[in-house]
């Protein structure tokens, strides 16, 4: 695919201009913030639609509005400040500094990841060597340190939480890294804006197994039911988060938005990966991005909870049968299909 | 509507079943009062409940003050004899109140004599368990209870070896249930009300189960008992929200037992119409409660959104939503017009079609089956001898209903209404709510027929009461969402001295107010059941098996429910809510 030639074009010598780059990433951050929040409202409002429900009300009526706002688009935003201003308690019985220092990493980890995934148009600094396996490490880190400050709460609602966490954590992280790397094994690419400039056609045409490994990442990796089982409120209370309140839980839902941010981002630019060649395209990003919220939310509200047992076998048997379709896939690609016209744009 | 006991029964009963008993006194209904010794009970118990197969409904005790303790147990015969019902009764001294203990024949009898240990004080010889069944364990001190807090936990649960019966009762000894590893209660989600639930996990599983209940205790026996029979039946409504028509139509059934009751049959009719809203809505609402459990926040509220069509209902025929006000002894207070049945006819075929198109794919969902299937397993021979009731039976196979066997003064009549019991042989959670769901159509059913005869029909709701002899007791049988619900009630009066007695009459002195009132609901059943099904279950299952038994605290501690989610702050006096009410019914 050509990209498009316009004004909006920006030239490679602009794109690597380190104070252009430096630039852009501190626009991203709030860019990052008001996407990320917009997901959080669309997943929320899609839900309460399916529920018959009202959810966050896009208009609040004339009566309302001196109370409440004009509008709750921000809502997400709201509950994440409402956070930030209530106490911010530690238990007597824990392990007090990684339970107070993990919230901070993991929301580190999810913003930082932010920057070495491309937005259209954008660089940022996807172009850094290896850029694809740093943001594997990072959003494996996020909940690597979720886990990690949940069995330093030592409370056993947090600990059973953070241990059916672990288990879920072994098999999405799994898929993660094969569906990221059986597009980078077809383009031979480890920079994500190498991936997203690669000559190839879409990965979601070339490869819709990997495609659909990272979708169902995002399920278990989001908590979408029927994989919130880390997080069974029912059971456990709130799982990982039983014991965290105020700044540190806001800040884990802060996480848990940058995640959405970063995974549904990731998706687009690794799969869909032309439209990220211009800001041009912005409104395809967005209506890809919608189509993937819309596809999460019908997840999310079709499921009830699996129990772990049940929940592991049925998640981990796809994960896999699906790595292996998207690796066989990925192989015959890049043996068989390289340099034919087919696959080049 | 007024069945005295059939002669041969009672001769029967004399000869071959209760040749103990000293005193038989036939009762309204086919119900037979026997007094037998203290120290036959266990005796007849064995009898009862091995041989003949006899349920036990309930067992309480009466405090009469210097004459000592009347207890008595209520049995279910009419696995024998039509709607046949036997109070066994004793009386205890009041400076050694001993009694042999049944609780070790049949697990039906511990919590009701944990009770009467804990309230009255009675001894109950060879008891299997004399834990604290309301109070807190360490109540009043630790030293009387022999619980202390903060003792090392023992390896091993403290479980008495299995009984002669060949049962081993469940349980965590109070050391160990205070120092359980998870406690779900008594403020957890999973919960709505306030209850313990000790397990003990190894890994994900459960090893050892115990319940605790009594956070809600204050004594509605009393209450009503201080009432009397008319106003009592406000305060028995609001026992429980959710089976608010159930409680009253099984206290005025129980009432109308105390004397020669004439009910209008359009009144029967309205009774089972409300009774059986109330099942409708009682069993959609447990859908959406499950569904919330097993964290389908989807079909919660779906379930909910529909329940309101009933409540729409219900709220047009009485004017309220939760508790109706409406029973009366001898009938009801508010008729129905045909133009609001022939409405509401309208509504329930709809409302059937839209619960038709959601429940069964909701029964056929594979994440659900994966969750329900297989999940608190309860046979029917643990079903029989735990004593559970409602779909929870059903679902073991045992088919139990006592508007079949043993009605309340509704129409189950099956010349008059078509209605069938729905029980399975799934013995798990998936039976459970299978048996809901059919019952629930069947309801609509039902809710259809009721309707469709007050829409055609006028005539009088509601006979005057006539006065209750002194001394007469009655039980009143009904069949809630969750299963049979009992009331037991004993006339008060007393004696006068013979100088004011006129020539020709008695000398005992009638009175508006019961001696005793004792109830006992559904969930004091299936609570106790509880532990049996969760001790080898998984975590991820407590909850849902917790749900299953559609759990009503508020009836196993039997109070009023104070629902303080007032959203503003400030205190409403009587003259308010009486002006409120009547601006409602001036607006309609």
């Amino acid at each position: 695919m050509m990209p498009p030639v316009g004004l909006l074009e920006l030239s490679s010598s602009l794109l690597n201009n380190p104070i252009f780059i430096a630039a852009t990433v501190i626009v991203m951050i709030p860019v990052g913030l008001f996407l990320a929040t917009i997901y959080g409202f669309l997943f929320r409002k899609l839900s309460a639609r399916f529920q018959w429900r009202m959810g966050p009300l896009i208009r609040v009526n004339k009566d309302l509005a001196p109370l409440i706002g004009s509008t709750r688009i921000w809502q997400p935003l709201y509950d994440v400040l409402k956070l930030f201003g209530k106490d911010n308690l530690t238990p007597a019985s824990a392990r007090k500094a990684v339970f107070s220092v993990s919230p901070y990493i993991a929301f580190a980890c999810a913003a930082v990841a932010l920057f070495f995934i491309p937005f259209p148009g954008l660089t940022l600094l996807s172009n850094v060597q290896d850029s694809l396996v740093i943001v594997v490490y990072l959003l494996i880190s996020a909940a690597a340190f979720t886990v990690l400050g949940a069995s330093a709460a030592g409370s056993p609602w947090s600990s059973i939480g953070a241990r059916r966490e672990i288990e879920l954590f072994m098999v999405y992280e799994i898929g993660l890294v094969v569906s990221l790397f059986a597009v980078a094994f077809t383009t031979q690419q480890t920079t994500i804006w190498g991936i997203v400039t690669s000559p190839l056609l879409p990965m979601l045409i070339l490869n819709p197994f990997a495609a659909a490994l990272l979708f169902l990442v995002m399920l278990g990796k989001l908590a979408i039911k029927p994989l919130d089982i880390a997080e069974a409120e029912c059971e456990i209370v709130a799982g990982p988060y039983t014991e965290y309140s105020g700044r540190n839980l806001g800040l884990f839902q802060l996480t848990k938005l940058f995640l959405m941010y970063d995974l549904i981002t990731l998706f687009l630019a690794v799969f869909i990966a032309p439209i990220f060649q211009s800001l041009v395209w912005i409104p395809l990003y967005v209506v890809g991005a919608v189509v993937l919220l819309f596809l999460l939310t019908v997840v999310q509200v079709l499921h009830p909870r699996y129990k772990i047992s049940t929940g592991l076998a049925t998640y981990g048997a796809i994960i896999i049968v699906v790595s292996i379709l998207a690796i066989i896939v990925a192989a015959a690609l890049y043996y068989y299909g390289a340099g034919a016209p087919i696959i080049t744009g | 509507m007024t069945v005295g006991i059939d002669p041969n029964t009672l001769e029967w009963l004399k000869k071959e079943v209760v040749p103990e008993g000293t005193d038989f006194k036939p009762l309204r209904e086919n119900r037979v009062y026997i007094r037998v010794k203290p120290q036959d009970v266990d005796k007849l118990a064995e009898r009862f409940v091995k041989k003949l197969g006899v349920r036990l409904i309930h067992a309480s005790g009466v405090d009469l003050a210097q004459f000592g303790f009347d207890i008595f147990y209520i049995y279910d015969f009419t696995n024998l004899k039509d709607k046949l019902v036997v109070v066994l009764e004793a009386r205890l001294d009041k400076d050694n109140p001993t009694i042999p203990s049944i609780g070790k024949l049949t697990w039906q009898a511990a919590w009701p004599e944990r009770e009467m240990h804990e309230f009255l004080g009675v001894n109950f010889e060879g008891s299997v368990d004399n834990r604290h069944q309301f109070l807190p364990y360490e109540w009043p001190n630790e030293t009387e209870s022999g619980v202390a807090l903060g003792q090392a936990v023992e390896a091993n649960p403290n479980n008495p070896a299995p009984t002669a019966a060949g049962w081993r009762p469940v349980g965590i000894n109070p050391k160990n249930a205070l120092a359980s590893l998870i406690p779900i209660g008594p403020y957890h989600p999973g919960v709505i009300e306030g209850q313990t639930v000790y397990i003990r996990l190894e890994g994900e599983h459960v090893v050892d189960a115990d319940i605790k209940t009594g956070y809600h205790h204050r004594g509605i026996h009393r209450l009503i008992e201080r009432r009397g029979y008319n106003r009592g039946v406000y305060a028995a409504e609001r026992i429980c929200g959710i089976c608010s028509a159930h409680h009253g139509i099984a206290f005025v059934t129980c009432v109308e037992n105390l004397y020669d009751a004439e009910v209008p049959e359009r009144a029967l009719y309205l009774r089972t119409l409300l009774a059986e809203l109330n099942r409708i809505h009682s069993h959609v609402l447990w859908i959406g409660v499950a569904a919330d459990i097993l964290g389908w926040k989807t079909g919660f509220m779906i379930t909910w959104g529909l329940r309101e069509k009933v409540m729409d209902i219900i709220e047009a025929i009485t004017g309220n939503r939760v508790n109706y006000g409406i029973w009366r002894v001898g009938g009801m207070s508010r008729d129905i017009s045909q133009e609001l049945a022939n409405a509401a006819l309208k509504t329930v075929g709809p409302l059937k079609e839209n619960l038709l198109k959601l429940l069964p794919p909701v029964a056929e969902h594979p994440v659900i089956k994966s969750r329900l299937i297989n999940v608190g397993p309860l046979d029917y021979a643990t079903a029989v001898d735990t004593g559970a009731v409602g779909p929870v039976a059903r679902a073991s196979n045992w088919k139990i209903d006592t508007r079949a066997t043993n009605p309340p003064h509704a129409m189950y009549d099956p010349k008059k209404i078509s209605w069938e019991i729905k029980y399975n042989d799934h013995r798990d959670i998936y039976g459970r709510l299978l048996v809901r769901v059919q019952e629930l159509f069947v309801s609509i059913d039902i809710v259809a027929q009721c309707l469709e005869y007050l829409s055609k029909t006028t005539g009088e709701i509601r006979n005057t009461p006539k006065m209750i002899e002194p001394g007469s007791e009655a039980v009143g049988l009904n069949e809630a969402p969750r299963g049979e619900l009992c009331y037991y009630m004993r006339a008060g009066g007393s004696e006068l001295p013979s100088y004011m007695v006129p020539p020709g009459k008695t000398n005992v002195q009638g009175s508006n107010l019961p001696q005793c009132v004792r109830i006992r609901t559904p969930s004091y059943r299936n609570n106790a059941v509880l532990p049996y099904m969760l001790i080898g279950s998984a975590l991820a299952d407590v909850p849902i098996i917790m749900g299953s038994i559609d759990q009503c605290q508020a009836c196993t501690d039997r109070v009023e429910i104070v629902n303080d989610k007032t959203e503003s702050s400030y205190t409403m006096s009587w003259g308010d809510l009486v002006r409120m009410s009547q601006k409602k019914w001036r607006d309609q």
